[in-house]
């Protein structure tokens, strides 16, 4: 795909197809390469064709509605933080966004647009530069966040159409290469950063070593591939890689809980590329991985660590694109933890907890999800000094590193433009700590404070109750203080995370 | 009343009526056509609260963002649409019970909100030429859409009074217009009406079955002893 002239002012990035990587997965013949499975771009096909194909096939009454109903009252402009940080940029509207997928629809399946394309701006793509003009505008300049849908007053769900549009394309190859690369990886080796198994384990029992050494007790473990448990918990490949007392953070709270928990072999992995690139496919295979990891061990819960879109793959959207049938409960571990707090069966210390801490929440959660008042209840209960961040809760904005964007870095600099509303909502709290639920939202923010100079660190909410949990005498001898200070809290130092932030995709 | 007048409120408008609800059950046929989704997972609120919040989400400008910090262009939305209704109430109301009008403080009501709602529309018209977003997305229905409600709204101030003897051409304007909208409104952005509920709907299945509408669903246990909301001690 060629590049084409811009014309007007666009904050649309004007990035090329790039396919250095399809092609290698082509040239090794990686298994995935199979219909229904990871797509490649071929120039030489009809691409315009299978994608009108597509539309026409894979449309369903949600999408057909938010196509049609759009009024153009222009009411979802500043809801979004695109706009807000560019607003003499019209391009950069929910709206206008919408409207090129919209446009397309019209053109193929809607009377007037079929009749008089023009009277309704109808219009088919042409070629593949079109296409690729499209990818620009549903990958690189919307997250995705769900922010101007709650803001519609139709009720247009616009990151809807945006991840639908971000399927067909995916099903033409015609996607940034990292998301084609963390595909391939998850459709490789069942988790998106290609952890391998023995990876997997040895960091498993680097932890347990490491939390037996600080309990001073051989009894805490993190058991695999356990039958039997009540919970199975899944987990996100980056803290494997880069996070691993994330990991270590649950163990100690599952032992002190007394709880009986397992880690899968297969089917750890709570994220899922799929709900970034569209791909449903994708999103069943990775879903099903954890669903049939709780069946096969009989696991009587699904517990999902601490991931926006981990959490929204696998509580709500998995189990319909795999067409799977809900039979065990499945909840994010902040749930969890409330319940053990409820019920007494771990003990916190607010005090251990003195910095200001404020609490963001993911996008995925909030308002595609029903978590708002849970992790600001057990934060309530760990932290001294809570302070909320305005907006928040569903009107919280994006981390801006949400839809998959940190993986794709041809956006990056637009990215961090527009991450100036986050960087201002960030500075107004005044505290020191920034806490989110989500691993995405950790590696996006930990962008905004580095571009923006903000005195402040990202924590997850199992941080700061780790760091408040009271060991009971009796399971470790002597009643143990865990770390001292926020400082330490974080996993790993924040320069190897911003190293591997462009990888990331929690 | 000349034999034309006459037509156009009554056989014409009933065409035109007949036409309208023709092509809207073809469209109503169309959407049903797209395949529904099926819900796999338990659920975590309510999908009947949420479908209820998202329906009464028009009649809530608290309830969102965009409306709360626009309570001006909100209230124009009202005026607009209550304009709506009362110059749809008129073409029902000056063939078929001519009488209420008849009541000066009736008419007089019903002029003032066409009225208003005609001049929300000039606003609207300048806020689409002026505003470089609008501008960017409108298209030729978008204009002539508004172009045509501005002026079936003027129509309807000058048709409300009822006078078919001095001012026959107000009425043969106003229903000639309605006849015309009739027609034309199922083909153009006006019947986002018949699509309100469908997008509605399905949003406030899917959040409410997620428990993410309504909003504001608190947790079950207050805060303990000892902490105050912000989690400051006491």
């Amino acid at each position: 795909v060629k590049r084409r002239r811009r014309s007007g002012v666009s904050g649309i990035v004007d990035a090329p197809l790039e396919t250095k990587s399809q092609q290698k997965a082509r040239l090794d013949r990686i298994p995935s390469l199979v219909p229904d499975r990871l797509q490649t771009y071929d120039a030489s096909a009809d691409n315009v064709g299978r994608f009108l194909r597509l539309l026409g096939q894979r449309i369903n009454r949600h999408l057909a509605v938010s196509m049609t109903a759009c009024v153009h009252c222009g009411m979802c402009a500043e809801s979004c933080h695109y706009f807000l940080a560019r607003p003499d940029d019209p391009t950069m509207t929910p709206v206008y966004k919408a409207d090129q997928i919209r446009r397309i629809f019209k053109k193929h399946l809607d009377w007037t647009g079929r009749v008089v394309p023009w009277w309704v701006h109808a219009r088919a793509p042409q070629d593949d530069e079109d296409l690729n003009r499209l990818k620009n505008i549903v990958f690189g300049a919307c997250s995705a966040c769900r922010r101007c849908t709650l803001n519609c007053p139709m009720g247009v769900d616009t990151a809807l159409l945006v991840r639908f549009t971000r399927g067909l394309l995916t099903e033409l190859g015609i996607v940034p290469e990292g998301v084609f690369n963390v595909s391939r990886d998850q459709w490789e080796t069942g988790n998106q950063m290609a952890v391998t198994e023995e990876d997997f384990l040895e960091t498993l029992q680097w932890m347990k070593d490491e939390l037996q050494a600080e309990l001073a007790t051989s009894e805490v473990d993190i058991p695999v591939d356990k039958v039997g448990c009540t919970i199975l918990y899944t987990i996100n490949p980056r803290e494997v890689k880069f996070d691993p007392r994330s990991i270590a953070n649950a163990a100690k709270v599952f032992f002190v809980a007394g709880e009986k928990w397992t880690l899968p072999k297969w089917g750890w992995d709570q994220t899922n590329f799929g709900l970034f690139s569209g791909d449903d496919n994708l999103g069943a295979y990775v879903a099903r991985n954890v669903y049939e990891a709780a069946e096969r061990l009989r696991a009587v819960r699904i517990v999902i660590s601490e991931c926006g879109h981990g959490y929204r793959s696998t509580r709500w959207e998995g189990y319909n694109w795999a067409d799977y049938e809900q039979k065990i409960p499945t909840e994010s571990v902040v749930v969890t933890l409330k319940r053990y707090l409820q019920e007494g069966r771990i003990k916190v210390d607010p005090s251990r907890n003195t910095v200001p801490v404020t609490f963001h929440d993911s996008c995925n959660i909030a308002r595609s999800g029903d978590l708002v008042e849970e992790p600001r209840w057990v934060l309530q209960r760990v932290v001294q000094d809570f302070r909320e961040m305005h907006p928040n809760r569903r009107e919280n904005f994006c981390c801006t590193g949400g839809g998959g964007l940190l993986s794709m870095a041809e956006y990056r600099p637009l990215r961090l433009e527009v991450a100036k509303i986050k960087a201002e909502q960030l500075k107004a709290t005044g505290a020191k700590l920034v806490c989110t639920m989500c691993h995405n939202c950790i590696d996006g923010l930990t962008d905004v404070i580095k571009h923006y100079n903000l005195d402040m660190r990202v924590v997850q909410v199992l941080d700061l109750v780790s760091n408040a949990l009271v060991i009971p005498e009796i399971l470790s001898g002597t009643e143990k203080r865990p770390r001292q200070e926020a400082a330490e809290m974080n996993g790993p130092p924040l320069d190897s995370r911003e190293k591997h932030a462009t990888k990331v995709g929690g | 009343m000349s034999k034309l007048l006459r037509v156009l409120e009554n056989e014409v408008q009933i065409a035109a009526l007949l036409f309208m609800a023709v092509v809207y059950a073809f469209r109503l046929v169309w959407i049903f056509k797209f395949k529904p989704l099926r819900e796999r997972t338990s659920p975590a609120g309510s999908p009947t609260a949420g479908i209820s919040y998202s329906m009464l989400n028009v009649a809530m400008p608290w309830a969102m963002e965009s409306t709360r910090k626009k309570p001006g262009f909100y209230a124009q939305f009202v005026i607009f649409h209550l304009g709506v209704a009362a110059a749809i109430a008129a073409t029902f109301i000056i063939p078929y019970a001519p009488g209420l009008f008849k009541v000066k403080a009736v008419g007089r009501l019903f002029q003032v909100i066409i009225g208003a709602a005609c001049l929300v529309g000039v606003l609207r018209f300048v806020r689409r030429l002026t505003n470089p977003v609008l501008r960017l997305i409108s298209t030729a229905d978008d204009y002539l859409s508004l172009a045509l409600m501005i002026l079936f709204f003027a129509a309807g101030v000058l048709a409300v009074p009822n006078n078919s003897k001095t001012a026959e051409w107000t009425l043969i304007l106003f229903f000639g217009l309605t006849a015309f909208f009739l027609i034309y409104v199922p083909f153009s952005k006006i019947c986002h009406y018949l699509y309100y509920p469908f997008t509605r709907y399905f949003l406030g299945r899917t959040l409410g079955h997620r428990g993410a509408l309504p909003p504001g669903r608190k947790s079950e246990s207050p805060c303990p002893p000892g902490i105050r909301e912000g989690g400051k001690p006491q």
